[in-house]
């Protein structure tokens, strides 16, 4: 069998994987568009600009009933955005993020992806670009970025703790971090001064999963890395939970810290919570951020 | 081997290994559980930290306990455990075997070998000279090599006696003969008999003696008794323990000559008591049939008891010459007879031409003088098959000319006319008494009360025969009894009459017991020693050890009394005996026999007969080991919180360990009935003949597509019945392939098929060889169809009639060919009545599906479809083939139209009138 035929059956089985995640994105931002954050308020952008026809894929929402009970036709009115605001995501794809301490509970990088593409879907739905951090997917607008942003997080990297990609950063962008930022703190340190230079502000989203936060263990265990490059062993794991939480609360303080720092906000979420009240926060913070 | 509280060791020293489980328990304790390995990403936070203190986690106490009992199974199972070893006590010096060899241990005679062999080789190996002395019959004890004595083994066998006091004699005087001391291993049948404490005693002054007996009781039968209708059976027990059952089995011909059980019966031994007792009511023709009651698994003499005339109840027909006349009772001449013969014979009533078909054993002539020449003819033909012709005499007789002449061939001897009377008023003379019975007279013994007198009799004629004829005579010689053999059986004629007018014989006690002497009155009642008196039985068939009838050979006859007062022993063999035209069973108990069993003195060693096989239980110690350890590694995997691994090993070892059931569950009834019920479904016999059941299997799908096809019967896939096991109520037509070896079916099963008949279904039996044989009993297959078919319930068959509904349910049909045509097909008879109505086609023939139709043209081999409709196998050749396989469909839609709908195309008999009636 050849590297692309290969290649085509991997992204075959990639590709059925999006339509679940997309589906259940496409849910989530429903759910907040529900609430009283349309972006038909006064303001930026407010003017109208066209009806046009409405399309497979608009909401009902989005119908302008005065002009389509005109006709049988149904329109939409749209509105025109003098600014347009790019926003750069970047979610963690490490394999620290492939876990979930009981089966009940999704992995840290299904909640990440699932956040990250539902905030996606709000933005391009408000008229925003959006894209990756790096080269790989410079921010668009439209439907279609949705689904490459889909197939670009339904990649996993083999990197035990990726770093933040920092790279070609547009100035003056938005920024959403999503990760559980358990790797070496000074390449968060380090993007985060970056995108500051720029004058580039956002979001940092940690997603923990509960037994991180809790650590449960007793008894002589072995801890592992998911990609298995670090270990860690100990006799009686109880008696390591007070030591253990000490640092986690260490290490969300320094990305606090950090966060103030650079004028970013800093999110917690655990993946036993719900994720509707994850990307209400994130919306909201991003929302601040845009206006 | 080390014994140890019945357990032996073959490595008694491996034991020790037992001493390193403290050990072991210290070693395990320390060593810590094994790490849990856990993904955990916030490892980073983490990495640094040091414990506080090196304490390693302790194992549970329980895992400890568990682990430490798996070491221990391991240990003990390794050093060879051996329950009930076999124990070596190799004593020096000769060693006397005595046996009671009686019948009490026939039942474990086998197991009694097998211990002796044991002992015999045990000796032979310590080099112990051996003797076997048997007390039942008692030799000259002689020391010999024991592999001389284990050649000898299987000629030993029980006698069905109990030593008797003088063979206890008899072994006491042989053993003084030996010199020097021995010791004694007693091979008790837990029954003690005379002389067994004098036996004990001059055996335990030569040496020690050990006692074997057997656990079980020993249960005996007592001889069959008869009264008031019901025979009694009685079974003995020698230890009274805990409430016991016992079955009793009657044994006897059957009415073709095969020996059987003709009736069980269960008898409870109450709690306690050693005899139990019941009343066995029979009908005396099954009662007649019975030649003895055994013990069910017993197999002793001593379980068996022979029965003999006495259960038998003989018939006797009484004439008499004159009617009775009512109110005069007792002036009947057959009113002592009657009496006489109450308790122990059936009447037979009636006049001599009714009486002589039903075959008595007896008939009874009270002063009949004339018969018919019929009668006479008829009577004479009995006699000479054996049977009892009893006239007695009286004034008709006397006064007939009945063998005057010439000796009446049913008259022993000739008659003087007119007969006398002595000691009458009128006559001179004083009355007679009985002279002694002589040595050949069959009343030989019998004691002749002083008050029998006789005042009238009628005389023989003198003959040259008349001294050979007579056996019982008066004081002054003139015949009482004459007798004549004729053929097989034989006349007796009583020279006086039956009622007290010409003697008072028939008042006395000896008239019944002269009666018992000619086996006309059977003795119900024990045989007293005074009736046994000079008689001298031969015996006929005799018991053994086992309790098998044997013939008795050449043994020698023994005297009456002895018979039945005697003690059972090598001189008086249990058996049957015979003297004459009587038979009686001498059986190994008598009435008054009770069961006890032996006291042995307080020294004497007493060890179960039974030897517990040796069991070595390495294997169970050692399995145990294996059950504990996965237990361990199942509860250190539930410790280490990865049970989900556990579980799917636990499948793995639970399938390792359980070796699962080769037979898979049979498949649930609830299924059959489910498949057969949805839809209407076909089904045919599975015969076991894997490919006449895939060829049936096949046909019946090949009629179902043609069904499909053209018909709007629409059946599901057919199905494969077996009779015994399927319910048949839900199959509207079952096919029924012969084949020679199939097996007969159950009488469930039958029953199952009787009612299936009986409510509607419809078998279609198929003999498969229209091409070698005519249909009918010629062909193994034809044969077979008979047997299969003899238990159901078949009306009369005839030939199909051209008009009967099968040949037009569907299609029009006239024959009805399968994979060979030919012979006729039948099915139920037209009622005789049906009859063509003038301008009918039909006869308005039978209002019901016909229950069987029975035929040999094969067809579901011309229906047979494979898997992609083709047809299976050839029929015929080319086109005129084809032609007949299609003929084969339509008869198979035809036979399903009629069983579907039954007569609904017969009634198109009407349709004429029903036409007639539109006015076309």
């Amino acid at each position: 069998m050849n590297a692309a035929q290969t290649l085509r059956e991997r992204s075959e089985a990639e590709a059925s994987r999006l339509p679940p995640l997309l589906a259940r994105a496409e849910h989530l931002a429903g759910t907040v568009l529900l609430g009283d954050h349309g972006r038909r308020r006064s303001g930026l952008g407010d003017d109208f600009w066209q009806y046009r026809p409405a399309q497979i894929g608009d909401s009902r929402r989005m119908i302008d009933h005065r002009r389509s009970a005109r006709g049988d036709q149904q329109f939409v009115r749209e509105r025109e955005w003098q600014i347009a605001q790019s926003i750069m995501l970047w979610v963690d794809q490490g394999a620290s993020m492939r876990f979930a301490s009981d089966k009940a509970l999704p992995t840290k990088a299904d909640r990440a992806r699932l956040l990250g593409l539902a905030t996606a879907i709000l933005l391009v739905r408000g008229g925003e670009r959006v894209g990756l951090t790096g080269t790989t997917l410079p921010p668009r607008r439209g439907n279609a970025q949705i689904i490459r942003l889909a197939q670009a997080w339904s990649e996993d990297s083999q990197a035990d703790y990726a770093p933040p990609e920092h790279r070609a950063m547009i100035p003056h962008a938005r920024a959403v971090f999503v990760s559980d930022f358990l790797g070496p703190l000074d390449e968060v340190e380090l993007a985060l001064t970056k995108a500051a230079d720029r004058g580039v502000r956002g979001v940092l989203l940690q997603v923990l999963d509960p037994s991180e936060e809790s650590f449960p263990y007793t008894g002589r265990t072995i801890f592992e890395s998911v990609g298995g490059t670090a270990r860690h062993e100990t006799l009686k794991a109880a008696d390591l939970r007070d030591r253990y939480l000490d640092r986690l609360a260490a290490r969300k303080d320094a990305l606090t810290q950090l966060c103030r720092a650079t004028g970013w906000q800093m999110g917690l979420h655990h993946t036993d919570d719900s994720a509707q009240s994850a990307l209400l926060w994130l919306y909201r913070a991003l929302d601040g951020g845009v206006q | 081997m080390t014994v140890l509280a019945g357990i032996g060791f073959s490595a008694p020293w491996l034991l020790l290994g037992l001493l390193t489980l403290p050990i072991l328990w210290l070693i395990l304790r320390a060593v810590p559980p094994a790490p849990i390995r856990r993904l955990f990403p916030a490892v980073t936070l983490l990495l640094g930290l040091k414990d506080d203190e090196s304490v390693s986690d302790r194992t549970p106490w329980w895992l400890l306990l568990l682990r430490m009992l798996a070491a221990a199974a391991i240990i003990i199972g390794l050093a060879g455990p051996v329950l009930n070893p076999s124990r070596d006590e190799t004593g020096s010096g000769p060693l006397l075997l005595v046996l009671d060899a009686s019948w009490a241990g026939a039942t474990r005679w086998s197991s009694t070998l097998d211990q002796i062999d044991a002992q015999l080789t045990e000796a032979g190996r310590a080099g112990r000279p051996v003797s076997i002395l048997r007390l039942t019959e008692p030799e000259p004890t002689v020391f010999q090599a024991a592999e001389a004595w284990r050649g000898r083994l299987p000629g030993l066998t029980p006698a069905p006696w109990q030593p008797t006091e003088a063979q206890i004699d008899q072994t006491l005087a042989a053993l003084d003969q030996v010199d020097g001391g021995f010791d004694t291993h007693w091979f008790s049948d837990r029954l003690s008999f005379g002389g067994h404490d004098r036996l004990i005693s001059a055996l335990q002054a030569r040496g020690g003696v050990t006692v074997y007996q057997s656990a079980a009781p020993v249960t005996a039968i007592l001889p069959a008794t008869y009264q008031d209708g019901a025979i009694q059976l009685s079974v003995l027990r020698a230890n009274p323990g805990p409430a016991q059952t016992v079955t009793v089995l009657a044994q006897g011909r059957d009415p073709a000559g095969a020996m059987r059980v003709l009736q069980s019966t269960q008898l409870e031994f109450e709690s306690g008591s050693a005899q139990a007792q019941i009343d066995l009511a029979l009908p005396s023709e099954l009662r007649a049939r019975i030649t003895r009651f055994e013990l069910q698994g017993e197999r002793s003499a001593g379980a068996v008891t022979l029965t003999d005339d006495s259960l038998r109840r003989r018939e006797v027909a009484l004439i008499a010459g004159t009617l009775n006349r009512e109110g005069l009772e007792l002036l009947s001449p057959l009113h002592y007879l009657t009496q006489v013969l109450i308790p122990t014979a059936d009447f037979v009533e009636g006049g001599l031409a009714e009486v002589l078909p039903a075959n008595p054993d007896v008939i009874v002539l009270a002063d009949v003088a004339k018969l018919s020449d019929s009668e006479q003819a008829g009577v004479i033909e009995w006699v000479e098959q054996g049977g009892l012709l009893l006239r007695f005499a009286g004034p008709r007789m006397a006064a007939s000319d009945l063998g005057r002449d010439t000796e009446d061939a049913l008259l022993p001897v000739r008659l003087r006319s007119g007969g006398r009377s002595v000691g009458g008023a009128m006559s001179w003379g004083e009355a007679k008494g009985l002279a002694p019975f002589p040595e050949t007279s069959p009343f030989y013994g019998l004691e002749i009360p002083g008050d029998v007198s006789v005042t009238t009799q009628v005389m023989a004629q003198p003959d040259p025969n008349l001294a050979d004829r007579v056996i019982a005579s008066l004081s002054d010689g003139t015949p009482l009894v004459t007798r004549k053999a004729l053929g097989l059986g034989q006349v007796v004629l009583f020279h006086v009459t039956a009622d007290a007018e010409w003697s008072s014989l028939p008042l006395s006690g000896l008239f019944v017991e002269m009666l018992d002497r000619l086996a006309v009155a059977s003795a119900a009642k024990s045989r007293q020693e005074a009736q046994m008196q000079g008689t001298v039985w031969e015996p006929v068939q005799i018991l053994d050890g086992f309790g098998t009838l044997t013939d008795a050979g050449t043994l020698a006859g023994v005297d009456g009394v002895e018979l039945v007062s005697g003690q059972i022993g090598p001189d008086l063999r249990p058996g049957l005996y015979e003297s004459g035209k009587q038979k009686l069973a001498r059986n190994v108990l008598a009435e008054d026999t009770v069961l006890s069993p032996p006291i042995w003195p307080a020294d004497v060693p007493i060890r179960g007969q039974e030897t517990s096989a040796e069991t070595p239980l390495a294997g169970l110690l050692l399995s145990l080991a294996l059950v504990l350890l996965t237990i361990d590694v199942i509860a250190s995997l539930a410790l280490s919180g990865r049970l989900g691994l556990a579980r799917a090993t636990a499948v793995a070892l639970g399938a390792l360990l359980i070796v699962p059931d080769a037979k898979a569950q049979a498949p649930d009834d609830t299924d059959l009935a489910l498949n057969a019920t949805q839809e209407l479904v076909l089904a045919h016999v599975l015969t076991g003949d894997a490919q006449v059941d895939e060829i049936a299997l096949a046909g019946l799908r090949g009629l179902v597509q043609t069904l499909h096809y053209r018909t709007s019967v629409e059946p599901a896939d057919p199905i494969g019945v077996d009779l015994e096991r399927d319910e048949l109520a839900f199959f509207p037509l079952l096919y029924w392939p012969i084949t020679p070896d199939q097996p007969q079916p159950s009488a469930e099963a039958y029953a199952k098929l009787n009612a299936y008949l009986r409510s509607g279904g419809m078998i279609l039996f198929d003999t498969r060889d229209a091409d070698i044989a005519g249909f009918g009993a010629s062909s193994p297959n034809g044969r077979k169809l008979q047997q299969l078919a003899g238990p159901l319930n078949i009306p009369s068959l005839e030939p199909v009639p051209r008009d009967h509904v099968l040949t037009r349910t569907f299609y029009l049909l006239q024959d009805f060919p399968g994979r060979y045509s030919g012979t006729e097909v039948w099915v139920e008879a037209a009622p005789p009545d049906a009859e063509q109505i003038e301008g009918m086609p039909f006869r308005n023939l039978n209002d019901n599906v016909t229950p069987v139709v029975i035929g040999g043209n094969d067809w579901a081999g011309a229906w047979a479809v494979d898997g992609n409709g083709q047809a299976l196998l050839p029929v015929g050749r080319g086109y005129a083939g084809e032609r007949q396989r299609e003929l084969a469909h339509r008869f198979g839609v035809n036979l399903v139209m009629h069983v579907l709908t039954g007569n609904y195309k017969s009634d198109q008999v009407h349709v004429p009138a029903l036409l007639d009636r539109l006015g076309q």
